[in-house]
């Protein structure tokens, strides 16, 4: 690696008078880059790129011409197993990684050969909070602000670190892994706030939000994302949901106070928008699994919702999948976007769900401008835009009652898993995320909520949808609400999405190849068979030597399906049920977390 | 409290039937359980007792476990028939804490530190030799070492 690195710096500096040097960040020396001046464009400071979660960067030199020579220059080990999502952060010729558990964070300095180490923050994460991850010990990464990282461990604390020198500045307990509450998501820094939440939608939690004061860590206020309007920060004269009202309809809308074991969690992006001063968050899926033990709406679960960050307080909420049937967490990317809606300007929420439609939204009042189907549904045949409520097939709604129910499409797994970030290009105005063709069959059985244990009560074996291929990644017009073009892919696509004004889209795939794609036409420019299956999110940015880089993390998992759970004697490959409707994974990638970095 | 205190009455009854592999000089603070499965440092390996399931293989009795490792919600992450799912398998005589009956009574009672939780204040010594007993009645999958993607 060291030979490529070296080779890589030469021709950077022997390209002072080419493309790759002619911007300001141009190496000034043979021999010795001069550090790039810090710019949005060149750095990658938080989970999304940028408030509005597009994870679009204004970065040109790699195009569609020049995609096909992207090669690895450089590769590191993480020493950890287990699912490897999120992204790394670069910022100010240093690249900040964050593991899955124990949640170590690494600091590279990006500006000397081979990257070396400025500093390796190993925290003290409880092993307790393993067992109590629904589906592998992953983190989606920290956020830098003000010269800190921010990040969440798996055993529900916030830290701070000090982004010189990697020593700790606060660790505040947020979160109870004795209720099931574990930290999996990457905060949302604006206005000294720091957001977090929890991940817990299989053990019962009473789901939440915090804001701690991101100078002392100090807890400044919690809401809750169901129960009543006092625990939700609910104020009736502010709060203006565009299809409901009524007092405490997050307690209302759950028979016999099930609320209370009623899941919420918020294990996805935050996305801000600074002129309506809202965060948008999505929760996940109502506990359990079983609907009938909690009979109603079920709000605010499978929900988008808007708050102010200086106080939390609820403006709006949107439930994409009221009294949610299949595990349909709306927890994925909310992604704030002006789009022309009949010719109009308009500044929109776009959101791929699990449920297997996308919404576009007025972000200012939550009102529904368009749901479409971007993957295969059967449990409803549309989404009624004036009451914004899903119009259902009742053959497909399930409980103890109606037994095994076959054929719902998508899966739990979703249309996308929010774990797959999309992303959102202003030159083409179209949307790229990676899918799942994944239907399964439901079968329902009554449980009992024991805190600190499992509380599902729901067995649903997957399998593939029409076509047979088990995923895709494609481009979304989210006017139109109509595919643009679609790549298929034999497995499930489970990474997040980058998009660059170099008109290039990435994505990687569970059997481990990275991929560079045409953004106007999907032809695949590049692909590289990097260590294990991807399920991370591709980044961009301009190195200290003034080239564009692209990193990606390896490492299969997130998912009891994805090759994370122990291997059972009769099972080599690991691929029992429900794994077992892609029991071909096994033959293509294994654990392992790395980190890609590639270049032209 | 009280069935912490039962359990240890307990282990003080069967300590005095069934000790074994006696220490070279007595200890009172025994650990409950000793594991077999363990490398001993030197040549005497620790006293400790070996617990005694009431229950034997009672098959009534692992028709209860069934319900009751349902009923716990130990399928939640342990899988069907105790067959594995994001916990490991408890059919297929790989162990990560031991697979003697004392072993995974301590496993059930007091938890493991990679998030087994502590179900003996909730199930009781009865339960936990209860789930005992279901493990031990579940059939073991044969070992298979290889898989092979080459063409028959």
């Amino acid at each position: 690696m060291p030979l490529v690195v070296t080779r890589v710096a030469i021709l950077a500096c022997m390209g002072a008078a080419t493309f790759l040097c002619g911007t300001s960040h141009a190496a000034d020396r043979r021999g010795r880059p001069s550090p790039a001046p810090a710019s949005a464009d060149s750095e990658w400071r938080m989970p999304a790129k940028d408030f509005a979660g597009t994870r679009f960067s204004a970065l040109t030199d790699i195009t569609p011409q020049k995609a096909p020579s992207l090669h690895p220059v450089w590769t590191f080990s993480t020493g950890v197993l287990g699912g490897h999502e999120g992204q790394p952060l670069v910022v100010d010729g240093v690249m900040y990684v964050v593991t899955p558990w124990p949640n170590v964070l690494y600091a590279f300095d990006l500006s000397k050969e081979g990257y070396p180490l400025k500093w390796k923050y190993r925290p003290d994460v409880s092993p307790n909070a393993i067992g109590v991850s629904c589906c592998d010990t992953v983190n989606r990464g920290a956020f830098y602000a003000d010269g800190k990282l921010f990040y969440n461990l798996l055993d529900g604390h916030t830290v701070a670190v000090d982004a010189a020198t990697g020593r700790e500045l606060w660790n505040t307990p947020i979160a109870d892994v004795g209720s099931g509450e574990t930290v999996t998501m990457a905060p949302l820094v604006v206005k000294d706030r720091v957001i977090v939440g929890a991940s817990g939608g299989e053990f019962g939690i009473y789901g939440w939000v915090k804001g701690l004061d991101a100078n002392t860590g100090k807890v400044v206020w919690t809401a809750r994302n169901i129960g009543p309007d006092a625990d939700m920060l609910i104020r009736q004269d502010t709060f203006k949901p565009p299809y409901d009202h009524g007092v405490d309809l997050g307690a209302k809308s759950w028979a016999d106070n099930t609320w209370k074991t009623g899941g919420a969690p918020v294990w996805g992006g935050v996305s801000y928008d600074p002129k309506l001063d809202l965060i948008y968050y999505g929760t996940g899926n109502p506990s359990p699994y079983n609907p009938e033990q909690r009979v109603g709406d079920n709000k605010w679960t499978g929900s988008v919702l808007a708050r102010r960050p200086a106080d939390g307080a609820l403006v709006w909420a949107y439930q994409f999948t009221p009294h949610d049937n299949w595990d349909y967490d709306a927890t994925g990317a909310m992604i704030l976007a002006n789009l022309s809606i009949g010719g109009k300007d308009t500044e929109v929420l776009v959101h791929f769900d699990k449920n297997g439609f996308a919404y576009t939204l007025d972000r200012a009042t939550g009102r529904l401008i368009s749901a479409e189907a971007f993957a295969n549904v059967t449990w409803a045949k549309s989404v009624d835009l004036t009451t914004g409520r899903p119009v259902l097939d009742p053959d497909k709604q399930t409980g103890v009652s109606k037994g095994n129910v076959k054929g719902i499409c998508p899966s739990l797994e979703g249309g996308v898993s929010p774990a797959s970030p999309a992303a959102f290009s202003p030159r083409t105005h179209l949307f790229y995320t990676s899918t799942n063709n994944l239907c399964m069959d439901y079968a329902a059985a009554r449980t009992g909520y024991i805190k600190g244990t499992p509380f599902i009560g729901a067995n649903s074996p997957y399998f593939a949808g029409p076509g047979g291929n088990l995923g895709a990644f494609i481009a979304w017009d989210a006017v139109t609400g109509k595919k643009v073009w679609e790549n298929k892919e034999e497995f499930p696509s489970w990474s997040g999405a980058l998009v660059t004004a170099g008109d290039v889209v990435f994505y990687g795939t569970l059997d481990g190849w990275f991929k560079s794609a045409d953004a106007k036409t999907g032809k695949v420019l590049s692909k590289f068979k990097v260590g294990s299956g991807v399920v991370g999110n591709p980044i961009t940015y301009r190195g200290p030597d003034g080239r564009q880089y692209v990193a990606v993390y390896a490492g299969i998992g997130g998912d009891w399906a994805l090759l994370s759970g122990d291997v059972r004697a009769d099972d080599p490959a690991d691929m029992r049920p429900p794994a077992d409707f892609m029991k071909n994974i096994g033959r293509h990638t294994s654990q392992g977390g790395m980190i890609w970095i590639f270049a032209l | 409290m009280s069935r912490l205190i039962a359990f240890l009455s307990c282990l003080a009854v069967v300590s005095c039937s069934r000790q074994v592999a006696p220490a070279p000089s007595p200890d009172t603070h025994l650990p409950a359980v000793r594991y077999e499965a363990h490398v001993v440092a030197g040549t005497v390996a620790p006293s400790g007792v070996e617990l005694t399931n009431p229950h034997n293989a009672d098959p009534a009795v692992a028709k209860k476990g069934a319900l009751l490792f349902t009923a716990m919600n130990c399928d939640g992450c342990h899988g069907g028939d105790a067959s594995g799912w994001v916990g490991p398998s408890l059919s297929d005589r790989r162990w990560r804490y031991g697979g003697a009956d004392s072993e995974v009574f301590n496993s059930i009672y007091f938890g493991r530190p990679k998030g087994m939780p502590a179900f003996g204040g909730t199930v009781g010594v009865d339960g936990v030799w209860t789930l005992v007993t279901y493990i031990r009645s579940l059939p073991v999958p044969p070992t298979v070492p290889t898989e092979s993607w080459l063409e028959p």
